[in-house]
């Protein structure tokens, strides 16, 4: 048995790697660091809404009309939920790992938006980003003019405005469905 | 027509045969799948049912789940899961074996049950948690003490109830000092040993008591807990509900992705999702490339703790390969983070197939090499047979799980009595044996390695072309049912139930070392000191381990601490007890 073991021990001989001296080699699609390219953004918040560990958050100032994005490292479990729901690709995990630090704010990176205001009452409502997104994505779907018109006033609108443009458009559909429902 | 719709259920014969036995009692029966349903009974009768069911229809306790549910119908609920595997009178077949959920109701201003642990040693622990947790108190039991709550936590304050805290809140302390008891085993010949607050081998939380006389350990105590996350509070107010995947990876470092299996079956088995064949493929692969870690590991651990280092290093060196190969399928050295409600996130392809492929080969011809060596070491056999019994009728008490209940020769595995993922679509065989030791338990781990490897195999081989996730379904509101994974130690269960907010109302996941803890006091009996920690290695327990044990010894009335390192010392030289200073 010694004799085995001691067949087996010269057979292997060294197993391990002189790392950190030498890097180490990580499969293909490993999961690290998540790279953030703030060019990209759009500030819409999805990621923020789908990290489980609430690595990343979002502070939206509606007096001076600013938007902080950031993410803390020292929070990530390197799931990649955020580069999964990202609409813009401008979040995907690279393969760094060593993440270790002297301070919190190593690990921490921040990008500041602007935010659009109401086209009707000047009230911050969203990102400008995702709004021009959302307008040039509008541009490209070919709708008819005069329906395209309309979209996009109610997109420049805050949720409020867009509700009082609405309702009176609503209001007469509203009344034929009561209407049928008292026939019925 | 109904009643041959009913008779396609799997567990319809005990549910006959429980409204024949106990009609009356029997107030609401609801299916959540073809083999889970859950009674309402009536509470006073509840022990008669769940003892009924655990001894004449062949039951173990999987787990019990207590709810606040006073926001929904105005009482607290306790739900008793068994797994119902028939009682031998027939011949046994997988379609007569399902998970019987025995549901009671307790009214808010009498927060009190019958407890059913005097009929049913199983349910100990789990009363003791819904006592602390819930502040209902299981009437008839007597170990009045704390099980989860530490020492300093406010007399009436309830975690887990609806309307006491919110998951931040930090309570002031209310004393300075330990509070808890140890047992007081009545012969003041004997000598206590604490051992703990760390586990000797998983360097884990937890404080032992042996009572020993001399070197022979005439009975144990423990208390754990002592790192309580706070998880299920955490699900249920913080995260959403495809959220919690991820937290539930972190439950165990070791068995991560079996309890994110367990919460998305029952998530997808409360919601009705079906989910793609190759996303069934694809989790069995991880599961069973996690079991090879884990029964690395603990064949590593068992030659360390037996003084045989060299098999240590070398087990831990080709466990490498293991873990490699998680890192090649999911990106993570831990298989972390696979999992999404509906399916998985990663495919499986060519490249990292035909890599797994080659380490499973590798593996093969260097752990069957390993082992051998290992067995042909006298003394590992010396050390680990006849150590440390779990008798039959123990195991049947108590419902352990995994290879702590297969070395006790009960051939029980939740892939084959209730398949999931694709364990009913390759063939492979179970391991079990009949020696009740240390070494019996061992070998069953590493009988499953070799299965394991098989397992991967076939399903790398045979794994269906196609989709890996559906994603159009819809969040129903306070659904619920039960998810189910054997663990590389056991089965880990897991009772969801859906809110109405994207949340879950309740979450309650059980480790498999939950089960596995209460025998342990009578393994630990009639064995000597320096085998505790290779006995409480056996089960492989998940904890976060015993820095120092307290020896007492009751003939000379004194009570030592030994540090860790003496005790693991002596565990492995067997040489200058640190008694005898």
């Amino acid at each position: 048995m010694v004799l085995k073991l001691v067949q087996e021990l010269f057979k292997v001989g060294q197993a391990t790697v002189p790392y950190p001296f030498q890097p180490v080699e990580l499969a293909p699609g490993f999961r690290g660091k998540p790279e953030y390219n703030p060019e990209q953004c759009i500030a819409c918040a999805a990621c923020t809404i789908a990290c489980p560990p609430n690595a990343l958050s979002m502070e939206t100032d509606l007096e001076t009309g600013r938007r902080i994005w950031s993410i803390y490292y020292g929070q990530c479990i390197f799931c990649a939920r955020c580069e999964e729901v990202c609409p813009t690709g401008a979040i995907k995990l690279g393969s760094d790992f060593e993440l270790a630090s002297f301070t919190r704010e190593d690990l921490t990176v921040r990008a500041e938006f602007e935010l659009a205001a109401c086209s009707l009452c000047g009230v911050y409502f969203a990102s400008a980003k995702q709004l021009n997104h959302v307008l040039a994505l509008l541009d490209q779907a070919g709708l008819p003019p005069a329906e395209a018109a309309d979209r996009r006033a109610l997109l420049t609108a805050c949720p409020e405005c867009r509700r009082k443009i609405d309702l009176p458009r609503v209001k007469p559909l509203a009344q034929e469905a009561f209407n049928d429902r008292l026939q019925h | 027509m109904l009643e041959t719709i009913e008779q396609t259920k799997s567990g319809y014969r005990y549910v006959a045969a429980l409204r024949e036995q106990f009609g009356r009692a029997v107030q609401d029966e609801s299916w959540q799948a073809p083999d889970q349903v859950t009674l309402t009974v009536d509470l006073n009768t509840l022990p008669a049912i769940v003892s009924w069911l655990y001894y004449q229809q062949g039951g173990w306790l999987a787990v019990v789940a207590a709810n606040d549910e006073r926001p929904l119908n105005g009482n607290f609920a306790l739900y008793y899961v068994l797994s119902v595997e028939g009682n031998g009178s027939e011949p046994a077949q997988n379609s007569d074996k399902c998970y019987m959920v025995v549901r009671g109701l307790v009214p808010p201003y009498q927060p009190e049950f019958p407890a059913v642990t005097p009929h049913v040693p199983a349910a100990v622990w789990y009363e003791r948690e819904v006592r602390d947790m819930f502040g209902l108190q299981p009437v008839g039991i007597q170990d009045e003490r704390r099980l989860v709550l530490p020492d300093d936590w406010p007399e009436d304050l309830y975690p887990l109830r609806k309307d006491t805290m919110d998951y931040r809140l930090r309570p002031e302390p209310t004393t300075e000092n330990e509070t808890y008891e140890f047992l007081d085993i009545g012969d003041e010949e004997l000598v206590q040993i604490p051992l703990g607050p760390l586990h000797i081998t998983s360097d884990e939380p937890g404080h032992f008591r042996l009572f020993v006389d001399g070197e022979h350990i005439v009975d144990a105590d423990y208390r754990l807990f002592y790192v309580h996350r706070g998880m299920e509070k955490l699900a249920e107010t913080r995260m959403n509900y495809d959220q919690v995947p991820f937290l539930a990876d972190r439950i165990c470092g070791i068995c991560g992705y079996a309890h994110n299996v367990a919460y998305a079956n029952s998530i997808e088995r409360a919601l009705d999702i079906t989910i793609p064949e190759r996303a069934h493929y694809i989790r069995t692969i991880l599961l069973e490339v996690e079991r090879l870690h884990s029964h690395l590991l603990n064949l590593g651990l068992a030659c360390h703790f037996v003084g045989f280092d060299t098999g240590f290093m070398q087990l831990f060196r080709v466990r490498e390969k293991a873990m490699q190969m998680a890192e090649v399928l999911t990106g993570t050295r831990k298989t972390y983070g696979m999992n999404l409600i509906g399916g998985v996130r990663r495919d499986i392809l060519k490249d990292q197939r035909v890599q797994t492929l080659k380490w499973i080969a590798e593996l093969r011809q260097e752990v069957t090499s390993l082992v051998s060596i290992l067995l042909e070491t006298p003394y590992i056999v010396q050390r680990t047979q006849n150590v440390g019994r779990l008798e039959p009728q123990v195991a049947r008490d108590y419902s352990p799980v995994g290879p702590t209940l297969r070395g006790s020769g009960f051939d029980r595995d939740i892939r084959v009595i209730h398949p999931y993922s694709a364990y009913d679509r390759v063939p492979w065989t179970t391991s079990y044996k009949d020696g009740c030791d240390v070494l019996a338990r061992t070998l069953v781990r590493a009988e499953e390695f070799f299965t394991s490897l098989s397992l991967v195999e076939t399903c790398l081989e045979t794994m269906p072309e196609g989709p890996i996730l559906v994603e159009d379904f819809q969040y129903k509101p306070y659904r619920f049912a039960l998810g189910y994974v054997e663990a590389p130690r056991g089965e880990d269960i897991h009772w969801s139930m859906l809110g109405d907010n994207q949340k879950l109302y309740r979450w309650r996941c059980r480790a498999s070392s939950y089960n596995n803890w209460p025998p342990l006091r009578y393994m630990l009996r009639n064995n000597t000191i320096s085998d505790a920690p290779l006995i409480v290695a056996s089960i492989d327990p998940c904890y976060s381990c015993t820095e120092r044990v307290t020896v007492v010894d009751v003939r000379k009335k004194k009570a030592q601490i030994i540090p860790y390192k003496e005790m693991e010392r002596y565990c492995r030289e067997r040489k200058d007890s640190p008694l005898k200073t």
